[in-house]
């Protein structure tokens, strides 16, 4: 009842537009609106086979419109109104909006606008006033079909290729000639692959063992993973025709190479995006630690600060947030966009945690770090208590509970290449890490400051001897390596929720990734996240859980390292205590 | 630096054993529930708690004092020695859980009839205890073995047992390794036949811990005086210069490693039935953290700093919850870097500390003489530092 309603009041919001529209302009509406109008018109008023046929051509149109008034149509929601002048029948929907005594203005089907009588005044019905245009047990199953091939015409492409899957897998005969002559009007490669795929599914049940051997040959070709079930049956079937049992079986087996392979680029890809996430997640860490030696356990709570940053961009871009930390209460003023602006959010969004991670990080050096340059051991107690603190501030901030940050559109959402899936959250993240080993490789060996860098973290002391200033050095080195841990937390905001222990997760998989690549080598890093990504990803997908992965994944970094003590890329040193 | 206990120390530590053994308990036992002289079944059970930790510290200061290993995998032994106990706890509640089955709860939750073969011998509490043993010492001679073996040391040892513990920590929450999972055991009822909630059972239960401390206090007080303990200490200052000296260093310190890999999981083992619950939230990488943190506030390289630290930083932490709940973490955050930056040779050293200030004070103008002033000095940093 309460979706009758609903889909009426949206077909006369519909129509309602299309009256407001054009009752400025001309009481006519578009030329081939008005004839499809008409159309209806004449399928509703006729009978028989000419109305079948009147369905036909009306569904062909896959027009949004006489899906809303066919569905009304079923619904019974259309009345017959007897004008007593011409004495001809108009049809009408009646408007939601009732009048005191229960009646509403009817609005008449063939050109929207409300109806009146000969002198102009608008007419009011209550529904017992009027007769519906009724509709049989065969109409409606005719219109059903109807709705089918609407969906078969419909102009959005995804919704064409969701409809003819739907019809290929309800292994229903009656569907056959629908697609197949769907597939003459079809242009787009995606639907007509969709359309052969549905086709030959539909054709494994006809009773010709030809058309079916040439089905299953057709599903083999096309990699059909979805026909496998269907396939696998009629194989193992005892009652088919051994022929067609032979060529099932056959196609089943093609069709599992085919997994085989969608599967082996899936999990490539996968390990790939997986590895860039390691990677960016790591990658400030291989600052701090490998190049500075700071055992930074905050690493993770500057992750989260980066997070939590795009937390507030998406927020401030939105409604606005209300924050009451300590029992002081303020409120960030939202600056209610919409559309394309409210998603670039994300784009602000990147800059702003780097920078809010990077001050982070200057304020715990200049606060704590600098003294623990010559401690690292040291230097991971101390920062496992701002790591504390700095949890505990968020919760007082953002509250103990996760937050939802909402990607925007053009992250959500993938493309489908011969049946691999890449998410675009995915591939940006390995442009991400991408851009950012590129920025952090310039920074470090093209800049003036990169050289600094690279001096103080080789010899702390004869780069001071040199004249370099240590301690701003430090400062800003400190300060980069927490803006990349900021980027990352913006990154894993767009595929996660964000909590006060977000860094937490991570802590443990960089410092091994960072150990893996050899302390001190940015190119090790790179390597060792896309390798422990890899087989991370790969052992997921053969042991199909993801904890007994991980754990062989730790055990086997730990025998790694029996070979190769100092990571993939050593640093080469004649210092003992190297 | 202190090679031997000073007469203070051992005074002190007699004054405090003789507090925790006889006093305490005979406190409990002995005086009227309105005296207040009296101290509470609750208090006896959250001292014994104390103690455990106190213990699991001095293990990781042997390591990180007195080898300079600074081990982050150190509450791994500890729960796997709870563990094991847990076990044989699970299987002392007999038929009297929830489902009245003669196997533990969960497995019956699980859809198992009978009990898993490995669980079968822990009905027994030699066994239990041997494996107490076993499983926790085999698990840090193969880990130690391999570590030493390719030279892992400083900060790279301590990635890797954070890793191990991690990564254990994993293992032990999925339902199929068929120990309880997330929830761990708990429900315990009887150990050798004494019913747990009786305070007696607590009582006795606190004295085996009581007196495992002191053994331990005294074991590591008597090896660290030892030719070994000198060696000992010689790889934390320097290791390469031990190793060129024809001392094979990864022995050593895989011996240190399992001994006191021993040591935590005895207190682990004590910990469960005063606790009434083990689960793997307990070998989670932050609890390791938190044993060096009592370690580094009490004060590493002595054998008393850890047991003040363990007590004071437990104790610090239960009044925070019970006072500010919602400040705790902040207290202890600030704790941990106050003392890193301020008082790195923790909380004994704040008497010699206090001491060189004061002389300092009353001598401004005469610069200390260099042999005083590193004796004020708390002279058991490790100083090794990669470049």
């Amino acid at each position: 009842m309460k979706h009758s309603r609903l889909l009426k009041s949206v077909a006369l919001v519909l129509l309602g537009v299309l009256f407001a529209g054009h009752a400025l302009a001309a009481p006519s509406i578009a030329p081939e609106e008005s004839a499809l109008r008409q159309k209806f018109i004449r399928t509703l008023l006729s009978t028989g086979a000419q109305q079948q046929a009147l369905l036909g051509e009306l569904a062909d149109s896959g027009s949004k419109l006489v899906r809303d008034l066919l569905t009304s149509w079923t619904r019974g929601e259309i009345y017959l109104y007897q004008d007593p002048v011409t004495s001809t029948t108009v049809p009408l929907l009646l408007e939601d909006q009732q009048d005191a005594n229960g009646k509403a203005r009817g609005i008449r089907i063939d050109n929207g606008l409300y109806l009146t009588d000969a002198s102009g005044k608008e007419l009011r019905f209550t529904s017992d006033d009027l007769n519906t245009a009724d509709t049989d047990m065969r109409l409606r199953s005719t219109i059903q079909q109807a709705f089918d091939m609407l969906s078969l015409a419909d102009p959005d492409v995804d919704a064409r290729q969701n409809a003819v899957i739907k019809l290929g897998y309800s292994q229903k005969l009656q569907y056959l000639p629908i697609l197949q002559a769907r597939l003459t009007k079809e242009t787009n490669a995606g639907v007509k692959r969709a359309l052969y795929e549905g086709i030959a599914l539909l054709q494994l049940s006809t009773s010709d063992s030809s058309v079916r051997i040439g089905a299953t040959q057709k599903l083999a070709n096309l990699g059909s993973i979805g026909s496998l079930d269907t396939l696998r049956q009629l194989a193992a079937n005892k009652t088919t025709d051994p022929a067609v049992a032979r060529a099932a079986t056959n196609a089943v087996e093609a069709i599992e190479r085919h997994i085989t392979w969608v599967n082996f680029f899936g999990t490539l890809f996968h390990s790939l995006s997986l590895g860039s996430i390691l990677l960016v997640v790591a990658l400030g860490l291989a600052i701090t630690f490998g190049l500075m030696g700071i055992i930074n356990m905050a690493h993770g709570e500057m992750i989260a600060v980066g997070a939590y940053t795009t937390y507030l961009v998406e927020n401030i871009f939105g409604d606005g947030i209300t924050l009451s930390p300590f029992g002081y209460s303020f409120t960030l003023p939202g600056l209610h966009a919409s559309g394309w602006f409210y998603q670039s959010y994300f784009i602000f969004a990147i800059p702003l945690s780097f920078l809010t991670a990077a001050l982070t990080g200057l304020a715990l050096e200049r606060s704590v770090i600098r003294f623990l340059y010559r401690r690292p051991l040291e230097s991971l107690l101390a920062t496992w208590g701002v790591s504390l603190i700095l949890q505990q501030l968020f919760r007082r901030i953002f509250g103990a509970n996760n937050v939802q940050v909402n990607s925007p559109t053009w992250l959500l959402g993938h493309f489908a290449v011969n049946d691999i899936l890449f998410g675009y959250n995915r591939i940006f993240v390995i442009v991400f890490a991408v851009v950012i080993v590129f920025g952090t490789w310039l920074l470090l060996t093209k800049t003036p400051l990169g050289l600094f860098i690279r001096a103080v973290m080789q010899n702390r002391d004869m780069a001071a001897c040199m004249g370099v200033r240590t301690n701003r050095v430090n400062m800003l080195t400190f300060a980069f390596g927490s803006g990349l841990a900021g980027l990352a937390g913006a990154f894993l905001s767009q595929i996660g929720n964000v909590g006060p222990s977000l860094g937490q997760s991570y802590i443990v998989d960089s410092f091994m990734t960072v150990v893996v690549g050899g302390v001190g080598n940015l190119a090790g890093t790179v390597y060792s996240a896309l390798g422990i990504g890899t087989a991370d990803e790969t052992l997921q997908q053969l042991l199909g859980s993801p904890v007994m992965g991980k754990i062989i994944v730790l055990c086997a970094i730990i025998l790694f390292l029996q070979w190769k003590p100092g990571g993939l890329f050593a640093a080469r040193s004649r210092n003992l205590d190297n | 630096m202190r090679r031997t206990p000073t007469n203070f120390e051992t005074w002190g530590v007699t004054v405090v054993a003789v507090l925790i053994l006889i006093v305490l308990p005979g406190l409990n036992a002995f005086t009227p529930a309105d005296s207040f002289l009296h101290v509470s079944d609750f208090s006896i059970g959250l001292y014994g708690k104390y103690l455990c930790y106190a213990v699991l510290a001095i293990s990781v200061d042997l390591l990180w004092g007195y080898t300079g290993l600074l081990s982050l995998g150190q509450a791994l032994f500890f729960s796997l020695g709870g563990y094991m106990m847990g076990m044989y706890l699970m299987r002392m509640i007999g038929d009297l859980g929830q489902y009245h089955q003669p196997i533990p709860d969960f497995l019956v939750f699980l859809g198992w009839s009978s009990l898993p073969p490995f669980w079968k011998p822990f009905s027994s509490f030699p066994f239990a205890l041997m494996m107490i043993f076993l499983l926790p010492g085999l698990l840090s001679l193969v880990f130690g073995f391999l570590a030493f073996r390719s030279r892992i040391r400083g900060v790279y040892f301590s990635i890797l047992t954070q890793a191990l513990t991690y990564a254990a920590a994993i293992l032990f929450f999925r339902n199929d390794l068929l120990l309880g999972g997330n929830n761990g055991f708990t429900d315990f009822k009887f150990i050798l036949g004494y019913d747990l909630r009786n305070p007696a059972t607590s009582r006795a239960l606190y004295l085996a811990t009581g007196l495992l401390l002191l053994g331990t206090y005294l074991l590591c007080r008597w090896l660290t005086t030892t030719k070994f303990g000198k060696i000992q200490r010689a790889i934390r200052d320097s290791e390469n210069r031990v190793l060129f000296s024809g001392y094979a260093t990864s022995s050593f310190k895989l011996f240190v490693f399992v001994l006191s890999s021993l040591i935590a999981a005895l207190a682990g083992a004590l910990f469960v039935p005063q606790v009434g619950i083990i689960n793997p939230s307990e070998m989670w990488p932050d609890k390791s953290l938190e044993a060096v943190v009592w370690v580094a506030v009490g004060g590493r390289g002595t054998l008393v700093g850890p047991v003040i630290g363990a007590v004071a930083v437990n104790w610090l932490k239960s009044w925070a919850t019970r006072a500010y709940p919602d400040l705790r973490l902040f207290f202890l955050g600030a704790l941990f870097i106050l003392v890193v930056l301020i008082l790195p040779g923790g909380l004994v050293s704040l008497p010699a500390r206090i001491h060189g200030w004061w002389k300092h004070f009353r001598r401004p103008p005469e610069p200390a003489p260099a042999g005083a002033k590193s004796a004020a000095q708390p002279s058991t940093l490790n100083t090794q530092l990669p470049p």
